[in-house]
């Protein structure tokens, strides 16, 4: 990990973010980042990162500013932005785009309903190609899209209250769940107990199990391939999560170390399921043992 | 006299439903309870050959519920000298002879005159299963420490909470200590932790369960066997004494070992 004051850049293989402390000011960050960045050079080379501003309220030039000077002063092409929802309604956001980073190829003309349901994640804002920002681009359809999903994330910002973004419909349950027994709902689904063999759970939301999950579970039902699995422990061979279903691995070798003792997390990475050790819900997990069979 | 019905199931067929009731009951009736068992595996009758009383049948459950005959007409005193009875079910009919609410009747009718009233559940989670835990106010879960028994197990318990049956007890059947030390078979804490009930009783396997079953009297008369006085205690405990579990061991002594080593060791288990 790369680190200068205000501006934090985070290396993980191929991939690399910038993270840009949230309360300093926006000059210092954007001279903080030049100064970084012309000092580097040569370190960079062609890749996409994903910028992360965190809390902070950006205004649409000063976002437009951050990415150019990323771009002019590395070879990198800035693909995405991380943000709270509580940003998007306080500043003047507005990103320019040349094409949607939608993944259904036809807009709908009033695309404000169909972008809900499109599985764009929490908090991610994906800009497919980066444009010269300087310039912004005028496609009329690319900008509605991106708006769109933006109302869309207020939506369910809002529906959860001012500032509450992560509470959710939960649904706790308190006891054992049973062989035979099911559940359907359209939250995220606590078990304070066992998940037996022969009990079914399907969540729109993440599964958390704070025991033994040896059922058959299914996170993000509705498509959302961002949910995860949490147990203490996960016996289970086979689970869900949106539409990759997860099979454990039949060799020994490939099994989870620390299966034994400790929460683990099983979360969708490169369309398979992997298995990790649990290590905090937005830790950044690296690649797990992947339950593919 | 205000009774209370206990129904003793398990989803799973051949863990010990029949063998456990007549035992428990039996054993309740030796400690001075007025007991009553019924047999409402409708169509597969068993506790009366268990029981020994196959030959003194003339009326069932079915005719008590459809008014052939009175109630005390269809109860068959036990042989020995307490006051045990047996409820015989019918042979030439099927589960859907009788409906809940008529064996609930039945069953409460009863408890006006006996302290235990245990009911002997066929196997499966249909209209034999729900006849027979209509009825009953607790409810005893046998099984082995097998995985599908205890799948079964774990159904039936979700089963009897969503029909209100909160908190039943555990028995686990056939437990075969030598077994268990080896890791070959689950041991009780394995199952316990699993089905997330109590365990009333431990009940190793033996073979003096099968003679006994066999000869039509319960093994809880034969004093010498581990079965046997498994099922006294767990009588003793659903009779509300405090006791604990017992603890099953292998019999270590230096003939058992040898014994075990030419395999000769029977299936006799000493007990604390």
């Amino acid at each position: 990990m790369l680190e200068t004051s205000v501006v934090q850049v985070v290396a993980r293989g191929a991939d690399v973010a910038f993270v840009i402390d949230e309360s300093a000011p926006f000059d210092v960050v954007a001279s903080e980042l030049r100064d970084y960045l012309s000092g580097q050079s040569g370190l960079w080379s062609k890749g996409n990162i994903t910028i992360n501003v965190g809390q902070r309220m950006l205004a649409r030039n000063e976002l437009a500013q951050i990415k150019s000077i990323i771009e002019t002063h590395s070879g990198l092409t800035v693909t995405r932005f991380w943000c709270a929802p509580e940003s998007l309604s306080g500043g003047d956001f507005q990103i320019e785009a040349k094409a949607a980073p939608i993944l259904e190829p036809p807009k709908p003309p009033n695309p404000m309903v169909e972008t809900e349901e499109q599985p764009v994640a929490h908090n991610e804002i994906v800009i497919p190609e980066a444009p010269s920002v300087s310039e912004p681009t005028t496609s009329a359809g690319s900008i509605t899209a991106i708006e769109a999903i933006i109302e869309g994330l207020k939506a369910r910002h809002n529906k959860n209250g001012a500032r509450n973004r992560n509470i959710t419909d939960a649904l706790f349950i308190k006891s054992t769940f049973r062989s035979g027994e099911t559940l359907e709902h359209s939250g995220d689904v606590v078990v304070l107990a066992d998940v037996n063999p022969g009990a079914e759970i399907r969540a729109d939301g993440d599964i958390v199990v704070l025991g033994s999950l040896k059922g058959w579970v299914h996170a993000g039902a509705s498509g959302d391939a961002k949910a995860v699995i949490i147990a203490l422990e996960l016996p289970s061979a086979r689970f869900q999560i949106a539409k990759y279903p997860g099979v454990a691995p039949t060799s020994a070798r490939r099994t989870v170390k620390s299966s034994a003792s400790g929460p683990m997390i099983a979360y969708v990475r490169s369309k398979s399921i992997h298995v990790a050790p649990y290590a905090g819900r937005f830790a950044r997990y690296k690649k797990g043992v992947p339950y593919d069979g | 006299m205000t009774g209370k019905t206990i129904v003793i199931t398990s989803g799973k067929g051949g863990v010990g439903k029949t063998t456990a009731t007549a035992n428990i009951g039996t054993a309740l009736a030796m400690r001075g309870n007025k007991v009553v068992v019924v047999d409402t595996d409708i169509g597969l009758r068993n506790l009366d050959v268990i029981m020994g009383l196959e030959n003194r049948i003339v009326y069932d459950v079915v005719n008590v519920i459809e008014g052939v005959c009175k109630l005390n007409q269809a109860m068959i005193s036990d042989k020995h000298d307490y006051e045990l009875y047996l409820i015989p079910a019918a042979q030439t009919r099927d589960k859907n002879a009788i409906e809940p609410e008529q064996l609930r009747e039945m069953c409460a009718e009863l408890e006006k005159d006996f302290d235990y009233v245990l009911i002997d559940c066929p196997a499966g989670i249909e209209q034999g299963f729900k006849n027979a835990t209509a009825a009953a106010q607790e409810a005893i879960i046998v099984t082995t420490p097998e995985v599908s028994a205890i799948r079964d197990a774990d159904r039936i318990i979700g089963l009897l909470e969503s029909a209100g049956m909160h908190n039943p007890k555990l028995i686990i059947n056939r437990i075969a200590p030598e077994m268990v030390k080896r890791g070959d078979m689950m041991d009780q804490k394995d199952v316990e932790s699993l089905l997330a009930v109590e365990v009333i009783g431990l009940v190793p396997a033996d073979e003096q369960t099968v003679v006994a079953a066999n000869r039509g009297v319960p093994v809880v008369h034969n004093a010498k066997s581990p079965a046997g006085s498994a099922f006294m205690r767990i009588a003793a405990r659903v009779d509300g004494e405090d006791i604990p579990l017992m603890d099953l061991e292998p019999k270590n002594g230096l003939l058992s070992r040898f014994k075990g080593m030419v395999g000769m060791n029977g299936r006799t288990y000493s007990h604390a």
